[in-house]
């Protein structure tokens, strides 16, 4: 289980998160929706221990990421997929998945090679292996992406607005993937701009607004009139999303 | 007081023959900076054969051993026109040689810099060839050389630390005397590497100070 | 004025030998320079302060003293605390040390460029600050070093002819020999200051080969 408890951080003199409560038990789908400057991108990268936390408290299956000690048992149960890819550009794609399995799991090079392989199979990459970087399409790259960070087994898999630098054509592929991932009960955080898709996929629907949680709730009820439309922020920005 | 001890006036001896190297590093700067912007007008204009011939020389004199060029220069030249070459005219021949090799690179750069589009309608306004250069290259062009031709200049006053291997009576020779005299090695070449420090700093801190008066007033202010 | 550069064909053979030690001598010196520099660089970006001065003070000093001087300072004073090391690691370690002192700032400046995103990446896959710094900073870094670095190789050959002072037969102290045997320094010397030239230039195609097949990889793909 994740839990966020009244977490709050200040980049500077500016807050940009004000006391956040939230919980994420496993095989949830969860999706953090909210305007640019809300503060959904800090909330993860203060999960995966990127951000350091001014106040409250985050535990990922009770491991503390404030303590140095914790952070690592804490990261090793999660694994994030950048927006921006992040891949290692000196590295095949086959190198970039299987770095971490090796010198983290300590898995031995040929197993650590097969589940690669099988995941790169599932992407429908499995002829790109030994390819770099450069030579992928960003689709491509963020399904690596993927892959990279379920070679790691995490539990709880974070993901930070992983189709936003992707044109339409790309998006579907990648969101096609994210949506067989949370069918077969990986526990997923979102931090996303598809309304749709989270609607589609997500079991609960998570609304940051100005750095408070203002709305969490299945996500039935969120699309409700009576339920998250009721609040004026979130059908504000559902409004602006849809004329987009 | 055994001879092999240290003396006061071993003080003098290492000044005057940091005197030698800045005497000889200032000369030949100078030289070099003349001979080097000669060479690049030259090469702004397209004299035709004179621009290849130098820049083969250029390249030449830069990507060779200084110590080689001394050795040419003082062995050599005797050797083939059976003259007589001092010491001290050796090594003010090949510093101001090598000085303007890479002086020439500076002020080509530096020049072609400037695009053409301030000197076509400096030319259409009907200043003449010497008037562009003087009042809208040159002023320019030295704003924009000033930090490359410092660190150059550091750079050739540590290089003249080697007319001491043709025998000229220089810092570093005077360190070759006193070490053999009294055998503190340690001692001799901190005190020298110490003396060729400093000289390289205010170099530098001299350099600098020119730096950022030429950009008060030049307009390249923010690059 | 006697021109005759066939006296030399009998030495061809010495000089080739001299030609291989100032490449051994280089080689090892580029391998200690990078070492050197790399332990430098984390130095100058490590969050200990006295670590940071302690870099800086060792670039500032190997950088404004001549090379000369750091090696007469290594080659008579090493002796002197019981360390008695041959004329050609002496060069060695010496050329290593001046090198490391600029191929820090290169390697520094390699690291600082990382993009910040793929050093996240590796954080959160729970890979050590270790494994970080050798398999994906210190890989990325070197090759976006290679051109820079090229350089500091360059002018290692060329300062490597310093090396003859300290009675090293490389290129050209194998030179200054045959000078003495043919009484033809002229000839010798011109010879020597082209070979010069040309094996930097050599070496600077080299590079560019180099530069180009390690970030082959990493460029992007013309679509």
């Amino acid at each position: 289980m994740i839990k966020v408890e009244n977490v709050k951080k200040a980049f500077g003199q500016t807050t940009v998160l004000d006391g956040i409560d939230l919980t994420i038990e496993p095989g949830e789908v969860v999706s953090i929706l909210g305007s640019s400057g809300s503060g959904k991108s800090t909330l993860i990268r203060c999960i995966n221990g990127l951000e350091k936390l001014n106040g409250g408290q985050i535990t990922v299956d009770e491991f503390d990421v404030g303590k140095p000690r914790e952070l690592a048992e804490a990261r090793k149960r999660s694994g994030t997929v950048f927006q921006l890819f992040n891949l290692y550009p000196h590295m095949t794609v086959l190198g970039n998945i299987t770095l971490a399995p090796i010198e983290v799991l300590k898995k031995p090079r040929a197993e650590a090679e097969a589940t690669a392989l099988a995941l790169l199979e599932s992407v429908g990459l499995g002829s790109r292996a030994d390819a770099y970087p450069a030579q992928l399409s960003g689709g491509q790259r963020q399904r690596v992406g993927i892959c990279r960070a379920l070679a790691m087994q995490p539990r709880y898999l974070l993901l930070d607005e992983v189709t936003s630098a992707l044109d339409p054509e790309m998006t579907a592929e990648v969101l096609a993937i994210l949506a067989k991932l949370a069918q077969e009960g990986t526990t997923m955080l979102f931090v996303t701009h598809e309304v749709e898709f989270a609607r589609q996929i997500s079991d609960r629907i998570v609304f940051l607004d100005k750095g408070r949680l203002l709305v969490d709730l299945p996500t039935q009820e969120f699309f409700a009139a009576d339920g998250g439309m009721a609040q004026p922020r979130v059908a504000q920005f559902l409004s602006k999303m849809r004329k987009d | 007081m055994r001879f092999a001890d240290f003396t006061a006036f071993d003080l003098v001896l290492l000044a005057q023959g940091l005197g030698v190297n800045i005497a000889l590093f200032l000369a030949t700067s100078l030289i070099g900076l003349v001979i080097g912007i000669a060479w690049a007008i030259v090469r702004y204009y397209r004299v035709p054969v004179l621009s290849e011939v130098i820049t083969f020389v250029s390249e030449l004199l830069k990507n060779s051993p200084v110590l080689v060029q001394l050795f040419l220069v003082f062995f050599g030249l005797p050797g083939l026109f059976h003259i007589r070459v001092a010491p001290v005219t050796a090594a003010t021949i090949t510093l101001s040689a090598n000085t303007a090799a890479f002086i020439y690179v500076i002020a080509v750069s530096a020049i072609e810099s400037i695009g053409r589009d301030q000197i076509e309608p400096a030319r259409v306004f009907g200043l003449t060839r010497w008037q562009v250069l003087r009042h809208v290259l040159a002023p320019q062009a030295a704003a924009f050389a000033v930090g490359p031709l410092i660190a150059l200049l550091v750079n050739q006053l540590q290089v003249t630390s080697l007319i001491s291997v043709i025998g000229v009576v220089d810092l570093t020779k005077i360190g070759n005397i006193l070490n053999m005299r009294t055998l503190k090695p340690f001692v001799v070449w901190t005190a020298v590497g110490l003396l060729y420090y400093a000289a390289a700093k205010l170099v530098a801190l001299l350099g600098t100070r020119l730096e950022n008066r030429l950009r008060a007033h030049s307009a390249w202010r923010g690059l | 004025m006697r021109l005759d550069l066939s006296i030399l064909l009998p030495h061809l053979g010495f000089l080739a030998q001299g030609a291989l030690l100032t490449a051994e001598a280089c080689v090892l010196a580029l391998v200690g320079s990078v070492i050197m520099g790399a332990f430098v660089a984390i130095a100058r970006t490590s969050s200990s302060a006295a670590l940071r001065r302690i870099a800086f003070v060792y670039v500032d000093i190997f950088r404004n003293v001549p090379f000369i001087v750091q090696l007469f300072f290594f080659y008579y004073g090493l002796p002197e605390i019981g360390l008695y090391i041959d004329a050609f690691t002496t060069g060695v370690i010496a050329l290593s040390i001046a090198g490391g002192a600029y191929a820090s700032d290169i390697i520094r400046a390699g690291i600082l460029a990382i993009d910040q995103g793929i050093i996240e990446a590796a954080e959160v896959s729970g890979l050590s600050r270790r494994v970080i710094f050798t398999r994906i900073v210190l890989p990325i870094a070197l090759r976006t070093s290679v051109r820079p670095l090229g350089s500091v190789l360059i002018n290692m050959i060329l300062t490597s002819s310093i090396l003859s002072t300290i009675t090293l037969n490389e290129l050209t102290g194998s030179a200054q020999i045959v000078v003495s045997q043919t009484y033809r320094p002229f000839e010798v010397y011109v010879v020597l200051l082209v070979v010069y030239a040309a094996l930097t230039y050599l070496v600077s195609l080299a590079i560019a080969i180099l530069h180009r097949r390690l970030n082959r990889d990493m460029m992007e793909a013309v679509a």
